[in-house]
């Protein structure tokens, strides 16, 4: 195998790479957002047992960023073949799979942990006004609105690669 | 559309005839009585005094109190297993005032429920109190002495106590240097302390205590034990398994009076009935021999009221009136059945202000369409339409609960319909009936940012249909009108064939909006300067079209992690544990993904109506309409 191979090969490193960012670093923020809920939820349920589904409905939210990330490390394992048969990525196409992973890898990462401090404060709704509990998922929802769009962006960016 | 036309009614009767007034008017159950009480002190009602007798009242609520007691106690000895949706218990009149009679049962179960609590607390004090002790006397468990015996005699003084065991040798050193005559005895250890027997001349006290205190000695007693510690033990511990006897008993007598748990839920909703009536009377204006109420009452009802008031009497006044021009009534929302499950979703952000609008109707389609994008998965589609719609027809729950699965269940037929539309199938993408998002993400983009223009050009029109109802024309014109030819002419500019067209509408529309957007400010440059600065909202009608994006990018999600799921699943089978473990998977993932998926398109969906539709046009802080009516918790 000449250098030349060798470059042409080495895109498949960085599709991983890129891949690896987009689970690997949403899937974080996801932990982090979905343990900060999970920390004020539990203080309410202390005090009334009964709230349990409904702070879980907010404990929820913040994981979806991580599951946006494995969706994008999904597709890209897809376009590189990685369930199927293996497909020559070029140094240039794998820069451009790894730039893939960076929106939904590195907006997932914060907007979880953002979103998770917002669903902990909607948690203290919950514990003084339960019939409130939309508006606060409402205010989480808002924070999940930039993962989504970075989603979309990680997923269009992908989707104009062609091999 | 839908908020339902009220009437304020005024009613004058007789003293005499008001308990069977209120009997009717709680039957009727569609009267909204307003509370007098601050209006007596007015001028116009100043010879009027508050009705009611508060008294009956405060020992109503003291009565219901006790029954609610009394059944929070039943139910915690109650072995039955309690049951989601609760049968209600069937009550006629007569076992109504056979029960609401029967006070001295009532008092005698609260009684017996209070008397089995005192003895439980009682018994749980004593526990406690002998566990106690029987730590205390543990570490002396050793000591082969009778308690009793360990006085000090005349001339010697024994001492038992503990200290930290980290002084211990210390402490010994202390006391063999002072030259004191003393016998130590180390009893026993535990995790930080040593417990110490002392036994020491009289002469020597001042200098031992000195020593006790360098070393933070805590002194012990058993002043009322006879017997060694460890007879004590003994016998203290089978005195906690008497307790425990005792416990036994009474928890037998807790459970004997389960058999009332019925008679004390009917009590419950009886007393809660009469309290109701009681208190509402606290609402009326009276006189010597007769009293007066205000309600509001829905148009339609009206002749139901009066002749619903002509059964019982004839001896009364009634009057309907409009409501005053600013006056705000009770907000009651009136929807076709299939509209009836969304009022959820406008009643969790507000109620709507009962001169402005419901949007249910409108926001319906809008809601339950987007819901079924960001679901779409046909087979998902499916499994919760059915599911909710099993539960609807089993179990027929009521408010709430039975709103949210009329939501799901259209939500579900809604995503049955676009998962077919795009082809996904349980994460398998079958031929779709439309096209495939995934293969033509920039088509689909384009569908669900057209969709999010035509909700907000609706929101817009909404606002425009409310200020030509009430004949602000020209406002319509300027504040909306402009606006749809500005934005459609924008819009239009990137349409090759209409670019020119486009262009002249949105220099139009700009040049409308500059000259009517500082219409309410003075002097000309500040209008000028309004209406330019105006122009800027168009980021924001961006931004709010942008958002309809999360529509494709969670309808995205879902697909492709049932794909996973069916992917890493597969990968389980071939050997038989390997299929079993498969179906299970597979079962267990799409669950989670359904789950997931369900609750992130109703906080979206809802976000949508919430921040980008009701945005727009809505106006909340409505009151609830409350009718006067007979609520039940456990019987009908």
């Amino acid at each position: 195998m000449n250098i030349v191979d060798l470059m042409n090969s080495n895109g498949l490193y960085l599709a991983f790479l890129g891949s690896a960012i987009a689970a690997g670093l949403a899937g974080i923020g996801s932990a982090i957002g979905v343990g900060i809920v999970g920390q004020a939820a539990a203080g309410v349920v202390t005090e009334d047992p009964e709230k349990f589904g409904r702070t879980l409905l907010l404990q929820a939210l913040p994981g979806t960023q991580g599951i946006y990330g494995l969706l994008i490390a999904f597709l890209i394992w897809t376009k590189i073949g990685v369930f199927g048969e293996a497909v020559e990525v070029s140094m240039q196409q794998g820069l451009m799979f790894l730039m893939v992973g960076i929106p939904i890898g590195l907006v997932g990462f914060i907007s979880a942990i953002y979103q998770g401090k917002a669903a902990a404060a909607g948690c203290s709704i919950i514990a003084k006004r339960p019939e409130e509990l939309a508006k606060g998922m409402v205010y989480a929802a808002m924070v999940e609105t930039y993962a989504v769009l970075a989603l979309l962006a990680s997923f269009l960016m992908l989707n104009g690669i062609r091999l | 559309m839908a908020i339902v036309k009220m009437k304020k009614v005024g009613l004058i009767a007789l003293q005499s005839e008001k308990e069977s007034v209120v009997k009717r008017l709680q039957k009727f159950g569609g009267l909204h009585i307003i509370n007098l009480e601050e209006q007596i002190c007015d001028i116009k009602f100043k010879d009027l005094l508050v009705d009611g007798e508060i008294d009956k009242l405060n020992q109503l609520e003291a009565e219901l109190s006790q029954v609610k007691y009394a059944y929070d106690f039943i139910t915690k000895y109650d072995k039955e297993k309690k049951k989601m949706f609760e049968q209600k218990l069937q009550v006629s009149e007569k076992e109504y005032n056979e029960n609401l009679n029967e006070k001295q049962k009532r008092d005698d179960i609260y009684e017996q429920c209070r008397s089995i609590d005192a003895k439980f607390s009682e018994l749980r004090n004593a526990e406690t109190k002998i566990s106690n002790l029987i730590q205390q006397l543990i570490p002396w468990k050793s000591m082969n002495a009778e308690l009793e015996n360990l006085k000090n005699t005349r001339n010697a003084n024994i001492v038992l106590g503990y200290l930290l065991t980290k002084y211990v040798e210390e402490f010994k050193d202390a006391v063999y240097h002072s030259d004191a005559e003393v016998h130590i005895e180390e009893i026993s250890r535990d995790k930080e302390n040593t417990f110490i027997f002392l036994i020491y001349h009289k002469s020597e006290d001042d200098k031992i205590s000195t020593i006790q205190k360098q070393f933070g000695w805590s002194k012990v007693t058993f002043s009322d034990l006879t017997g060694t510690p460890a007879e004590n033990i003994s016998k203290l511990n089978s005195d906690i398994d008497q307790l425990g006897n005792v416990k036994v008993e009474l928890a037998a007598q807790a459970e004997k009076l389960v058999e009332h748990k019925d008679f004390v839920k009917v009590s419950y909703d009886i007393l809660s009935n009469e309290r109701d009536k009681s208190a509402v009377v606290r609402s009326f204006a009276k006189t010597e021999k007769s009293f007066m109420l205000y309600g509001w009452v829905p148009e339609k009802q009206t002749a139901a009221l009066t002749s619903a008031m002509e059964e019982i009497t004839d001896k009364f006044w009634i009057q309907y009136e409009d409501p005053d021009k600013d006056e705000e009534f009770p907000v009651l929302l009136d929807n076709p059945m299939i509209v009836k499950p969304l009022e959820m979703i406008t009643e969790q952000y507000s109620l709507p202000n009962s001169r402005a609008l419901d949007p249910n109707l409108i926001m319906a389609p809008f809601f339950v369409m987007f819901f079924g994008m960001m679901v779409s998965d046909a087979g998902y589609g499916i499994v919760l339409a059915i599911s909710t719609a099993i539960a609807l027809l089993v179990l027929k729950p009521q408010g709430g609960m039975g709103k949210m699965l009329g939501l799901l269940c259209l939500g579900g037929i809604s995503t049955f319909i676009w998962g077919a539309m795009f082809g996904g199938w349980f994460g398998v993408n079958l031929r779709p009936l439309w096209f495939n998002p995934l293969d033509n993400p920039l088509k689909m983009l384009i569908f669900v940012l057209i969709l999010g223009v035509i909700q907000l050009y609706v929101g817009i029109g909404l606002q425009a249909y409310k200020n030509i109802r009430v004949g602000k024309y020209l406002d319509a014109l300027f504040d909306q009108g402009f606006w749809y030819i500005f934005l459609t002419g924008l819009m239009m500019m990137a349409l090759p064939q209409f670019a020119v067209i486009g262009k002249f509408m949105a220099i139009g529309g700009a040049v409308g909006l500059i000259a009517t957007q500082g219409r309410s400010e003075k002097g000309i440059i500040k209008k000028l300067i309004n209406g330019v600065l105006s122009l800027y909202n168009v980021t924001g009608f961006l931004g709010d079209v942008l958002s309809y994006s999360r529509l494709f990018a969670l309808g995205l999600a879902t697909g492709v992690i049932g794909t996973v799921v069916n992917a890493m699943s597969s990968m389980l089978g071939g050997s038989f544990f390997g299929n079993i473990l498969m179906v299970f998977f597979m079962i267990f993932g799409h669950t989670f993904n359904i789950a997931i998926n369900v609750l992130g398109a109703y906080v979206h969906s809802s976000r949508l109506q919430y921040v980008e539709f009701f945005g727009k046009f809505f106006e909340g802080d409505g009151k609830p309409f409350v009718p006067f009516r007979t609520l039940s918790k456990y019987t009908k």
